[in-house]
């Protein structure tokens, strides 16, 4: 892979000083920071080829429009999709989780079952909960065991006749578990008629993404976790699938034909994007899979198993810190802590007077921590532009801030 | 002293130190000196809402005058509502109903009272105030 010190000159935000020291960016599990690349990309769209797309019949927006449905064609390749078609943009993961929601459950029937983990993000839950409450569905948890896996033979006693979609984590922004989604998806598919939909927030920035080999239904994918800008995210499912689902969102763009008192829809994936979608951010996010492309996923993939290796060996070594990781061979690099006796919030903002960003809180995950007892942890995540030394000022900084918060 | 008075001094105190982990410093010490919070007092009725970590605020009032004793399970947010604590007992309710004092404005404290962290001291201060007006009615 490219050197990581050259990375991260592509990142101008690592120039700033932060309370006199370097900035160590430990928080890519919350957004990742971005590339040059990036934000030149959304400055030349703005400077020289802004126009509304889909509509103008001038040169402006057939340059917008193309670079705009190119991006889908990155993504395509990408995440290895059938077709472009497949790539519905979305404003972020939760949006795309609150339309999987919205479009797949007002189908179901009273009773029928819908399959998620104890350890979602709020996004891949709390849309589940209000369609559930609204078509009177139930939802069931697949457990986490003491290695912070998921729990394989408790999900296949889940599994039963009503179960109608299984939605899960494909990375966790808690415990960088990797759950098996080939051997989950070939459990779900062999036991019930269920869809399965995979919240590739973590997963798709970090680890080579192939749909087709994985055999799932639907993915969600947060642009800004992946070098792109906030605002724009992306839905990847099955053309097949899509053609059967309504619009959940009318409006504008979205129309084949609209009389007084009736519509008909565009194809897919038009039907899914109701009025002028976020088409700079979608194009900055194009710009951000390039740069990935680039490195090559392989290689991303490589660098955060190495590097996990290194902080997982470095954070264990630091006394009275509990750490939330999965214990499997491979996981994602991302580390949720505690420490006996001192407050998460403490520690974190501890750590920032040491120019060292984490987040500290629930990380959208509450009941999880409810579950662990408790009330709050900091959390550190490595990306692309982290390297040994990054964990190395962590460990440092963090053996400082229990020094001064004892 | 007055609202005011107290107010000046913790500004004064607090931009002695140069850099944020000094000033952190000084509210974890604050922290250290607040022992006298009865722990069967950490009910949810006297829970602050908005902070990130669990903070509660109890007030007395004895002779016309507020007091309020503070807790919390983090050290630099429980050396944060000791300071404010401070600031506002010992004053007659309309005194604070009246306070105009934005102490995010008055205190140099880096982060903790930046607009993204604001709500924790906020909330702090409009619990206090909240007392205040019920007793001054």
């Amino acid at each position: 892979m490219k050197k990581v010190e050259d990375i991260k000159k592509d990142f101008p935000i690592f120039n700033r000083i932060i309370n006199g020291n370097k900035l160590t960016y430990l928080d890519s599990g919350a957004t990742s920071q971005k590339p040059i690349q990036v934000i030149d990309e959304m400055s030349n769209v703005y400077l020289t080829h802004n126009a509304n797309v889909h509509r103008g019949t001038y040169v402006l927006s057939a340059e917008t429009t193309t670079k705009y449905e190119d991006v889908r064609n990155k993504l395509k390749n990408f995440i290895n999709a059938n077709s472009s078609d497949e790539i519905i943009f979305t404003k972020g993961c939760t949006e795309g989780f609150n339309f999987l929601a919205n479009a797949l459950c007002k189908d179901l029937k009273a009773g029928d079952e819908i399959i998620l983990s104890e350890i979602e993000h709020h996004a891949n839950l709390v849309p589940w909960q209000m369609a559930a409450k609204k078509y009177d569905l139930k939802l069931n948890f697949i457990k986490i065991d003491a290695s912070y896996n998921l729990d394989v033979d408790h999900l296949e006693s889940l599994i039963n006749n009503n179960t109608k979609l299984v939605s899960i984590v494909g990375e966790s922004n808690i415990s960088g578990m990797l759950p098996d989604i080939n051997l989950i998806n070939k459990i779900v598919k062999s036991k019930s008629s269920a869809l399965m939909i995979v919240d590739g927030a973590q997963l798709v920035p970090h680890r080579k993404i192939d749909v087709q080999k994985l055999g799932i239904d639907f993915l969600c994918i947060s642009g800004h976790k992946m070098l792109g800008p906030t605002g724009i995210g992306v839905v990847w499912g099955k053309k097949q699938l899509l053609e059967k689902l309504d619009p959940v969102y009318g409006g504008g763009d979205m129309i084949e034909q609209v009389f007084y008192d009736h519509s008909t829809w565009a194809p897919v994936p038009h039907k899914f994007e109701a009025g002028t979608p976020p088409y700079v951010e979608a194009i900055g996010l194009g710009a951000g899979v390039d740069y990935l492309t680039n490195i090559g996923m392989d290689e991303v993939e490589k660098h955060s198993d190495n590097l996990r290796k290194y902080a997982k060996n470095k954070l264990e070594s630091i006394d009275r810190i509990n750490i939330i990781h999965s214990q499997h061979e491979v996981a994602g690099c991302t580390f949720a802590m505690s420490v006996d006796g001192i407050h998460a919030t403490d520690i974190s903002l501890m750590l920032d007077t040491f120019g060292v960003a984490v987040r500290a809180g629930h990380h959208c995950v509450q009941p999880f921590h409810r579950k662990l007892n408790l009330d709050a942890t900091f959390r550190a995540t490595g990306y692309i532009y982290n390297d040994e030394s990054d964990f190395e000022v962590l460990e440092n900084a963090i053996k400082e801030s229990i020094k001064l918060l004892s | 002293m007055s609202i005011e008075e107290k107010v000046q001094k913790y500004k004064n105190i607090l931009s002695i130190f140069p850099n944020p982990q000094e000033k952190y410093q000084y509210l974890i010490e604050q922290a250290k000196s607040n022992t006298d919070f009865p722990i069967e007092l950490r009910r949810d009725e006297f829970k602050v809402s908005g902070c990130q970590s669990q903070v509660w605020l109890v007030p007395e009032e004895k002779d016309n005058r507020l007091f309020f004793k503070s807790d919390s399970d983090a050290l630099i947010a429980k050396g944060l509502v000791t300071l404010i604590a401070s600031i506002y007992s010992d004053e007659p309710a309309k005194d604070i109903v009246s306070s105009k004092i934005d102490l995010m404005e008055e205190f140099e404290l880096g982060i903790i009272l930046s607009p993204a962290r604001r709500n924790g001291a906020f909330s702090m201060l409009k619990t206090i105030k909240e007392f205040a007006s019920k007793l001054a009615d």
